[in-house]
């Protein structure tokens, strides 16, 4: 369809206002322009969040609170997110890390949306916008079913992980920026030897990102050894649901879980 | 909604235009300012070669509506050879035959003169990076990268002690 309005609201609420009239939300226009350049997109008007405030980063008591329309790179500035710097270098060129934003990535479509996985594993909360105020959902919510028509994300919210407790592993088949085979992220924390919590979250192995509640299962009051990953790895197998695409088949993408959900362990 | 005016600055100089809804910042600089140097190539935000700066940062201008960035600074491939002498960027570009078709050129050096802006002695791997989201099918790349090294070598040689305060 042809594009008639490109609204630039200069608030969150006036955004909602926008949407109420139909449309998309635009955060960086990393997902939706190109949809648009295609003539695919299915819409008429675009609501865009560059201008709605919503693309600061606050840091307080240990809780970060990303906005929406923050772009990778000033999430990436930040010296208490540095521990995302890894993964946001997987996910996409500087050039696009200046356009692509927190909010839109939650809906982009796998084996993109990295960072998705990692906000997955750190338990985010994502703060929703809508004509009857304002809501708080986990992002699992978020990533499983979408937000409501009229609603924006405005904002994620992290409890920032504890030194040693982040790992985050990216199959893929160049160094840089490319789409996952496997990606694994995950907060695990260990005490006296054995793993005392953790949560692991994987991409590009189902249509959404998803927990690898088995494998937390049971890695928990274990060593993270070898064989005990390995033993996750392949455990992990019964919470994906891996799909065909040009980087690599579904049995294949199975078939190395286990190799790389231990390389996020063990390099 | 009816086209509009769109004001931005662009390589220092204030332009306004009529732009139509959804015009891409990359059509407006083309189509609307006649600045050419930024080419479409696969305006999905894939190949880089319609980079520009906005604010001083490289972002590809296919995947830009225009409206968004009203009133922001651009900066182009037009901008940067000041009095019409190359910089040091474009002439390291062609003292190291890092161009061949050239369809790619004007988004290498935009993403360049971003990266040497921050970073005035990159690595050989910040160079890749910075390029990373740029295609070439010529060069292998190779000659690109060395061409920014060198241009960054030229620059701090040129400009000691303005390097050295940053």
């Amino acid at each position: 369809m042809v594009i008639c309005a490109v609204h630039v609201p200069e608030s969150a609420e006036a955004a909602v206002d926008r949407l109420a009239g139909g449309g998309w939300v635009m955060g960086g226009g990393t997902v939706v322009m190109p949809l648009v350049n295609s003539g695919a997109a299915p819409v008429t008007e675009l609501v865009s969040l560059r201008r709605a405030g919503l693309d600061g980063v606050e840091v307080r008591d240990g809780v970060a609170t990303i906005g929406a329309a923050a772009t990778f790179t000033t999430v990436g500035e930040r010296p208490e997110l540095a521990f995302l710097r890894p993964a946001l270098r997987t996910i996409a060129s500087p050039t696009i890390c200046n356009q692509a934003t927190v909010g839109g990535n939650l809906f982009v479509a796998q084996p993109y949306g990295d960072l998705a996985v990692c906000l997955l594993a750190l338990d985010a909360t994502c703060e929703i916008a809508g004509p009857d105020g304002r809501r708080d959902a986990p992002v699992a919510g978020v990533l499983a079913s979408g937000v409501a028509a009229g609603e924006v994300v405005v904002a994620v919210r992290v409890v920032l992980p504890q030194p040693g407790t982040w790992y985050y592993h990216k199959a893929m088949r160049r160094r840089l920026n490319s789409a996952a085979i496997v990606t694994v992220a995950s907060v695990t924390r260990a005490d006296g030897g054995v793993v005392a919590s953790t949560r692991i979250a994987l991409g590009g192995v189902a249509s959404r990102p998803v927990r690898a509640g088995s494998a937390e299962r049971l890695l928990r009051g274990r060593p993270l050894t070898h064989e005990v990953l390995t033993e996750a790895g392949e455990a992990a197998r019964g919470d994906i649901d891996p799909f065909d695409d040009a980087y690599a088949s579904a049995w294949y993408r199975a078939r190395v879980l286990p190799v790389h959900l231990r390389r996020a362990f063990l390099p | 909604m009816p086209s509009q005016i769109v004001s931005l600055v662009v390589n220092g100089e204030q332009r306004e235009f009529i732009a139509a809804p959804g015009a891409t910042l990359l059509a407006s600089l083309r189509e609307s300012l006649g600045l050419t140097a930024a080419k479409r190539g696969c305006a999905q935000g894939a190949c880089g070669t319609c980079t520009v700066l906005v604010d001083g940062r490289p972002e590809v201008s296919c995947l830009v509506a225009v409206e968004t960035v009203a009133g922001r600074s651009i900066r182009t491939l037009e901008g940067v050879a000041a009095g019409g002498e190359l910089d040091e960027v474009q002439s390291a570009f062609v003292d190291c035959f890092a161009t061949q078709c050239g369809f790619c050129t004007a988004g290498m050096i935009m993403v360049a003169e971003a990266l040497l802006d921050r970073n005035p002695d990159p690595s050989d791997e910040d160079v890749v990076e910075a390029i990373s989201g740029n295609v070439c099918r010529c060069t292998g790349y190779r000659p690109i990268v060395i061409a920014i090294l060198e241009a960054a070598r030229r620059r701090r040689e040129q400009a000691p002690q303005e390097v050295a305060s940053r």
